[in-house]
């Protein structure tokens, strides 16, 4: 059985398949980032107290982080080696090469670039707010990290929440391609549910993106 | 004159029961000696692929040889309407013997019963083996095949995959070519053309090739040599053939010995699209379904100008429904082409060129709808546009007949052996089946019957009961055919002269169908004659094909593909002439009614003319095998 | 030539002697091009003039010229076949530009394609996919009736659907990765629609995705260009089937170690 793991896990479409995979399980994973992030318009309180009951998970909150970043180390490090791979096997470049516009969009040509973005955005996100300035607050008796504060004053910063919605918008860009096509990848294709499916896609890839892009700006309206 | 040489070698015994005892009269090779034979295929086409997948699986070893970088790109796969087959699974009284029947008279007796029979016996072999392949034939809701009437014909027989049945059948052929590369037993040499045959104490015993792309000549040696090199209709330079579809392989190994049957037997197609101007390469076949619905006219005046909507109804010339008014339209391939070429010659001719007439849709549109004639064609009609720019929903489209197949080829018996012992000649590139004229989707089923069940049997038996010595490369015989090949090459490249492979091309092809083409006679034949020894000596002397710089040069391929085609023409021309009677294809216009019906002659033709090369200056040798009908009345076609 | 004869087309093609020389591009002025000549008979023309000059005429492939042999391939101002709806080079014609245009043709790019001269590139790598299992094993002789096995008309419909494939090559060409997932993907399902087909899908797949790896084709990175520029407007969906037949042959096919037996 064993080579029939590693035939998959050395094979285009096996590592293709793993790829969507765990871009859909980041996909779920956004979205409670996003529902959580919401409360930032809540008030401090509410904001603060979320992420005190995250931190407080305690060895729970390990598992979950070594979850997610063996997801995204999986999702990059195949992403890239196939990008490389891609690289080569197209060979010479044209001197001219134009899209046809019914195959190739704009989305989909760029998935090398707005996964280096990401990449760039996640590390400035650790960062700036899992490993940045410490505050604490007392919220009814129990000393807390004033995370909301953190927040507030780095998008008191234009640049800061420039570079978040721009990044966003890769981010909206990525997941609008990648959602779809991980149900192409996985095999799911049909005539009157594909189309949905992209729908569906975008339609997140909106939702979510858009969702943290709006938050940061309110924040900076709010806070400058 | 009749000759031994001839021999046919049709089993003895009733029609029906000859392939059955030929079956077991014939000698078998065991198991564990096929190995120890190996087998040389020229062409992978129906014939060519069903032949070496078969033979392979067999177990002989098989060195399969094609001119495209694949073998999946054969012309067969141009073919568009189906295969035939006597299935009788619409139950609308077909049989064997129909189809034995059918394929005789369409052939206007000039074909080999025994053959035929066996042709119609296998037919159904053919469609269940190439079910089991994959091949995604055209299906009721049910599940089950689906048939059409195909070519006038009064059953449904045709089996098709939407218009592309020939593709999906050389698929078919060349997946259990590609099964059997990959199990090793059969060797692929692709971009490769047969350059000469070469014979070994009167066996053919290999072959010398060319390597296209890097110009090396080759020596092949094997056990036995097949040709499924199909047809020669691109001597017309025009043709519905593919470009690199040419006579070469077969027409030297005329030369080395076997003999060429009824050259001048070639069918024209009534419609294809018309030419547009000199710089044509190929003409391209329109379906004949197109005749169900379509309406065939031409002006009544000559050199009308106006556009075709603008002509009234009473000033158009509905020339097939008049002359034929009970087949009308459905008029068969050659009487239709001949007749749209008398309406040219007239001067009635329409579009830029004057060579074509009208398909005109409008009367069918307004009967059953857009919707449905769409449905019916619509693919057809897309073409048709994308080719010539014009919408046939709007305006009618222009269609001219156009050389399509070649029912003479290189004579076989009954065997498929050539004159030339191991030599055996498959598919188009022989003459056995279609006789002086071929019916609509015939040719795919005589392509596989002969290659996945007749060359099989044939083959083991000559093995079986001939003697074949160990032969190497090095053998004088291969030296020999490589220098006569290297020598002709010498020559081609060196004559530096003025004029270019094409142009010599063109001008041959305009002799052809002037004067070998729809309509013969024998002032048009003779001049034709002198015209291509003319045309020859001027090649020979003022041909200009770019230095062989060691890389890919196909205008030196080209050359020696047009250099046999200037010798081909002369002897179809010949043939031609001496064949006095018109039939099928062939039609003499010193043989017709005052009608201007063919008039065959089976007192003095009723036979296969098979003429031997005998030497470069000499006049080749004519010689005949009769043909005996004994379960068929001869009878005059009449489609009045 | 008829009267109409009259555009003018600048081409910038790539000549390149061999796969071991440098290519470059050469320009060339065609006059007296007719809207009505295809894109090909306008190379026939310039190669015979070409000829005439005593230069090397450009060596690119074609043969059938109907549209049906996938022999015929260039990259025509940057798209595969030039990139009208479902049509082969071979099917377009001049009347689709205009005089006085300048158009740009290469070869097919891909590592999988090596360069043989100027716009001939050799695919031989597609006869290696099907040679791992793009077939069933019907061996000439020991099929069953035709109709014995019911294929119902949508299935059928759908197989041809996949079957019409004319091994271009322009999905890999006009594939930013150099995939030839398209091709692979049409023969895969197609056969795994059929009953025929069925009973070596997952051997199929499995052999015959591992050596289209091998070949050094890309990954499909569902970009679906392959589908824009088919000429034979061949659907990614075939594709998505592929996938499928891979992924249930891993999780399913599993072929025990027996011995032979006597």
């Amino acid at each position: 059985m064993s080579a029939a793991v590693s035939r998959y896990f050395s094979s285009s479409i096996g590592r293709k398949q793993l790829i969507a995979l765990s871009g859909l399980l980041l996909c779920g994973f956004l979205v409670t980032h996003l529902l959580g992030n919401f409360l930032l318009l809540v008030g401090a309180e509410a904001f603060n107290l979320y992420a005190h009951k995250l931190i407080s998970m305690g060895p729970l909150l390990y598992v979950a982080e070594a979850g997610l970043a063996g997801l995204f180390v999986l999702h990059l490090g195949l992403a890239i080696k196939l990008t490389i791979e891609n690289k080569v096997a197209r060979g010479q470049k044209y001197y001219v090469k134009n899209r046809t516009g019914r195959g190739e969009t704009i989305m989909s040509a760029s998935m090398p670039y707005t996964g280096l973005i990401l990449l760039a955005f996640l590390i400035s996100h650790l960062i700036h707010f899992k490993f940045g300035p410490h505050y604490s607050t007392d919220i009814n008796g129990v000393i807390v990290r004033d995370l909301y504060k953190t927040v507030v004053e780095f998008f008191r910063s234009p640049l800061n929440t420039a570079w978040y919605v721009i990044s966003m918008a890769a981010a909206a860009l990525h997941t609008s391609h990648g959602f779809s096509s991980a149900f192409q990848s996985f095999g799911f294709n049909h005539g009157t549910w594909t189309p949905k499916v992209k729908l569906l896609g975008v339609v997140y890839a909106i939702f979510v993106a858009g969702g943290f892009a709006l938050i940061s700006v309110l924040l900076h309206v709010k806070g400058a | 004159m009749s000759t031994n040489i001839l021999d046919s070698k049709i089993p003895s015994g009733p029609l029906s029961e000859k392939w059955d005892k030929h079956r077991f009269d014939m000698k078998l090779v065991n198991p564990a000696n096929k190995r120890k034979f190996t087998v040389i295929v020229v062409g992978t086409g129906l014939a060519g692929g069903a032949a070496a997948a078969t033979l392979a699986e067999l177990g002989y070893n098989v060195h399969a040889f094609c001119i495209q970088d694949s073998p999946r790109r054969a012309h067969s796969i141009a073919a568009q309407g189906g295969i035939n087959a006597a299935k009788n699974y619409q139950n609308d009284g077909d049989s064997i013997k129909r189809l034995f029947y059918d394929t005789v008279k369409g052939g206007d007796y000039r074909s080999r019963e025994a053959n035929v029979y066996r042709l119609a016996q296998v037919s159904n072999n053919i469609i269940d083996q190439m079910v089991a392949q994959g091949v995604p034939f055209a299906r009721e809701y049910g599940g089950y095949l689906d048939n059409r009437s195909f070519g006038g014909a009064q059953v449904s027989r045709t089996f098709y995959a939407r218009g592309q049945t020939g593709q999906q059948l050389l698929l078919g052929a060349y997946s259990g070519m590609m099964k059997m590369v990959n199990k090793g037993k059969i060797k692929m040499f692709n971009r490769r053309e047969m350059m000469d045959l070469v014979v070994v104490n009167n066996q053919a015993r290999g072959i010398i090739t060319r390597n296209l792309i890097n110009g090396e000549l080759e020596r092949h040696v094997a056990d036995a040599v097949l040709l499924c090199t199909g047809g020669y209709g691109n001597v017309f330079f025009l043709s519905t053939n593919a470009m690199a579809s040419n006579v070469t392989a077969a027409w030297r190994s005329h030369k080395r010995g076997a003999y060429m049957a009824n050259p001048c037997f070639t069918q024209i197609h009534p419609t294809c699209i018309p030419v547009h101007g000199d710089y044509q390469s190929k003409l391209t076949l329109m379906s004949e379904s197109l005749r169900n619905d379509g309406r065939v006219w031409v002006p009544k005046k000559q050199n009308d100008t106006r556009k075709p909507n603008d002509i009234p109804e009473d000033e158009r010339d509905y020339y097939l429904e008049r002359v034929y008014p009970s087949f009308g339209n459905l008029a068969p391939r050659d009487v239709s082409s001949r007749q749209a070429k008398y309406r040219c010659d007239e001067g009635l001719g329409v579009g830029a060129t004057k060579l074509a007439v009208y398909l005109d849709f409008r009367d069918a549109i307004k009967r059953d709808g857009e919707s449905t004639i769409a449905g019916r064609y619509g693919n057809l009609f897309e073409m048709y546009e994308r080719i010539v720019g014009d919408n046939p929903y709007k305006t009618p489209m222009m269609i001219y007949p156009a050389v399509h197949y070649t029912m003479g080829g290189l004579w076989v018996d009954y065997n498929l052996q050539s004159t030339i012992p191991g030599l055996h000649v498959l598919g188009e590139a022989n003459f056995s089946d279609h006789g002086a004229n071929r019916l609509g989707a015939s040719a795919l089923m005589q392509g596989l019957a002969d290659g996945y069940f007749v060359i099989p049997y044939t083959l083991g038996h000559y093995f079986g009961s001939n003697k074949i010595d160990k032969v190497t490369t090095d053998h004088e015989a291969f030296k020999e055919a490589e220098n006569r090949v290297k020598m002709a090459d010498t020559k081609l490249l060196n004559m530096k002269g003025s004029r270019s492979v094409d142009d010599f091309h063109k001008d041959l092809g305009h002799i052809m169908w002037d004067h070998v083409g729809m309509a013969r006679n024998e002032k048009g034949l003779k001049g034709a004659i002198a015209d291509i020894r003319k045309l020859r000596e001027q090649f020979w002397q003022d041909l200009k094909v770019p230095a062989d710089n060691g890389n890919y040069n196909f205008e030196l391929h080209k050359a020696n593909r047009v250099a046999d085609f200037l010798e081909l023409g002369e002897l179809m021309a010949l043939d031609a002439l001496e064949r006095k009677e018109s039939c099928g294809g062939h039609f003499r216009e010193e043989f017709q009614t005052q009608d201007g019906e063919a008039v065959r002659n089976d007192e003095q033709f009723c036979h296969v003319a098979a003429w031997e090369f005998a030497g470069e200056k000499a006049s080749p040798i004519r010689h005949t095998e009769e043909l005996k009908y004994e379960n068929v009345h001869l009878s005059t076609r009449s489609y009045k | 030539m008829s009267d109409n004869a009259n555009m003018t087309i600048y081409l910038k093609v790539w000549r390149q002697t061999s796969a071991a020389s440098e290519g470059k591009f050469v320009d060339y002025k065609v006059d007296h091009v007719s809207p009505d000549m295809s894109f090909l008979e306008m190379f026939d023309v310039l190669n015979n003039e070409l000829v005439h000059k005593g230069e090397d005429p450009i060596a690119f492939d074609h043969d059938c010229r109907e549209g049906i042999c996938g022999m015929c391939s260039m990259m025509i101002n940057g798209k595969a076949h030039g990139g009208q709806k479902g049509t082969t080079t071979c099917q377009l014609h001049m009347r689709k530009f205009k005089s006085g245009d300048s158009i740009v043709v290469e070869p097919w790019r891909a590592k999988a394609f090596p360069l043989v001269k100027d716009l001939v590139v050799d695919r031989s790598a597609f006869d290696k996919i099907i040679q791992a299992g793009g077939y069933t094993t019907a061996q000439t002789g020991n099929a069953p009736d035709a109709n014995a096995n019911l294929i119902p008309k949508t299935i059928a419909d759908e197989a041809m659907d996949a079957a019409a494939c004319i091994g271009c090559g322009a999905c890999v060409a006009s594939c930013p990765n150099g995939s030839a997932m398209l091709f692979m993907g049409a023969k895969i399902s197609q056969l795994a629609l059929l009953p025929q087909g069925q009973p070596e899908a997952p051997k199929r797949a499995l052999e015959m995705v591992k050596t289209h790896d091998e070949l050094l084709f890309g990954n499909c990175t569902n970009h679906a260009e392959c589908e824009a520029t088919c000429p034979k407007e061949i659907s990614i969906e075939h594709i998505a089937r592929m996938n499928r037949e891979y992924t249930k042959a891993t999780f399913t096919y599993y072929e025990k170690e027996r011995s032979a037996g006597a």
